[in-house]
């Protein structure tokens, strides 16, 4: 009964440390700005509202003061609010930036003034890597399209089956899925398949990541 | 489906749960232990054999373990794991410090294994053989939490046949037994067979009161069932665990008839389980 008695108080301190604690994880990045609505040609007499985005070191999106700027102002002045005008022929470097003490950001992109406002799709390529044991591998197009964008991954895409729970997301933090937009499981494990992502836009995310969601381990990534 | 970890360590620790080797217990007498089991672990092999993190996960539980002889060859064994709990670690942000994903835990019932070891050989024979026919019934949880990622059990409902052979012998003068078992556990719910062995050497020190055993066992799946492939459900189906272990167990005789146990078990190699060893502390009655 003693013995019984010591069992007894043994499991209930064995338990006691069955307590759930803390797991964490490093994922800190460079902040960074930068225009997530964007044209090659603003059409003469036209105006265009440019939108943009902040990512702090977790790469969560928050509110900021940034300031528009034109580096050719008798072709496209802008606003402090990011509208645009075509005023005559040229080009000009359209900027957004924030500053702070410690802190200096910054994205520009080339302006046309033109006969028309043309915003052509844009699209990106790359290759899926595995960051883990398991087998993740493959080329992918990423495809802005009229209602958002595509991700269109390549015949020579493998994926181990022997995971569990294998979900795919887009992120602007390729070591959490913090804030990420879930796109969904993974169904197919070999060969070429898509998805169809709407109402992101093209530049709203910098990364696809892989994530084991069950146990919270990342299995893969690609920079967009 | 069901956690590929957790329920690979339930199947891990209690693949050699038929215990006692090829003797069965006399009639009317048995063998009973009330034990606690325990394995943390942050770190799994993957399908490849390689070793990867995953988020600090425990597994606990409080099983009580019994052989009890019918007749002199028939034996009845039950392994129910009364109180099982497993947890899963909040994930922070080391920038932030903020709780990204927050941890979770289960408590329950585990999965109940009911057996009957038959020995084909006469009592008393140098040599003897059993053979043991099992069941696993899923009385445990096997969509817990909030993702459905913790258990206390696998959710399927098992049957196994199991060979034991072995034999006793003097070892420096002192008793000891070297005892071996094969079989075969068919699972259901698209789980893949397994292949289970085993192999035990034992010695007996200080009068027989003190015993140490060391096991070498493992499990080698048939690979002919589902996987996330083929699986609709996007839960957490893990098949085709296999691994090799050893373990080292320690039973003293406070008395006549009572003993405390302590064990300690590891996979030094496998695949879909648990890097991480396991222990566990116990009390057994011995009727002999």
């Amino acid at each position: 009964m003693n013995t019984l008695k010591s069992l007894f108080f043994l499991s209930i301190i064995i338990l006691s440390s069955a307590c759930i604690g803390d797991d964490f994880v490093n994922d800190t990045i460079e902040p960074q700005i930068r225009f997530t609505s964007l044209i090659d040609t603003l059409g003469f007499n036209d105006m265009y509202q440019f939108e943009y985005i902040f990512l702090n070191n977790v790469g969560e999106i928050e509110d900021v003061a940034a300031i528009y700027s034109s580096s050719n102002i008798d072709v496209i002045p802008i606003t402090e609010d990011g509208l645009a005008s075509g005023l005559e022929a040229g080009e000009s470097f359209i900027s957004i930036s924030y500053s702070t003490d410690d802190l200096n950001v910054r994205d520009s992109i080339l302006v046309v003034v033109g006969e028309n406002t043309v915003s052509s799709n844009q699209s990106t390529s790359g290759q899926i890597i595995t960051t883990s044991s398991y087998q993740l591998e493959g080329d992918f197009e990423f495809i802005e399209t009229q209602s958002g964008v595509t991700l269109s991954i390549a015949d020579n895409y493998r994926a181990s089956t022997a995971l569990p729970g294998l979900y795919v997301y887009l992120s602007n933090n390729k070591n959490s899925i913090a804030n990420a937009l879930e796109i969904g499981p993974v169904e197919v494990f070999s060969g070429a398949h898509e998805y169809q992502i709407d109402n992101v836009s093209f530049d709203q995310f910098s990364y696809i990541v892989y994530f084991c969601k069950p146990f919270n381990v990342k299995v893969g990534d690609a920079s967009l | 489906m069901k956690n590929n970890i957790i329920t690979i360590i339930l199947v891990f620790f209690t693949s050699s749960l038929f215990a006692g080797g090829p003797w069965p217990q006399p009639k009317g007498k048995g063998y009973f232990k009330l034990s606690e089991w325990w394995t943390v672990f942050d770190q799994h092999y993957t399908d490849n054999g390689m070793i990867d993190p995953n988020l600090t996960t425990g597994i606990y539980n409080t099983t009580f373990y019994g052989e009890y002889g019918i007749t002199d060859r028939f034996t009845a064994v039950v392994n129910a794991p009364l109180f099982s709990r497993t947890y899963m670690n909040n994930l922070r942000s080391r920038t932030t410090d903020e709780i990204i994903i927050p941890g979770e835990s289960l408590n329950g019932i585990g999965d109940i294994d009911l057996a009957v070891k038959y020995g084909l050989s006469n009592p008393g024979s140098p040599i003897p053989i059993s053979v043991t026919l099992g069941v696993g019934i899923p009385t445990g949880n096997p969509n817990g939490g909030s993702q459905g990622n913790l258990q206390t059990g696998d959710g399927e409902f098992n049957q196994s046949i199991q060979v034991d052979a072995g034999k006793s012998f003097k070892l420096f003068k002192k008793n000891a037994y070297l005892s071996s078992y094969a079989g075969v556990n068919n699972r259901t719910n698209n789980f893949s067979e397994e292949f289970r062995y085993g192999v035990e050497l034992g010695v007996g020190l200080f009068n027989q009161k003190l015993w140490l055993a060391g096991k070498v066992n493992g499990i080698k799946s048939f690979k002919n069932g589902a996987t996330a492939e083929t699986v609709t459900s996007t839960s957490l189906f893990a098949n085709n665990t296999e691994f090799t272990s050893i373990a080292l167990d320690v039973n003293y005789y406070v008395s006549k008839r009572v003993g405390v146990s302590v064990s300690y078990a590891t996979a030094i190699n496998g695949a879909i389980i648990a890097a991480a060893p396991a222990y566990s502390v116990g009390v057994f009655y011995d009727m002999k």
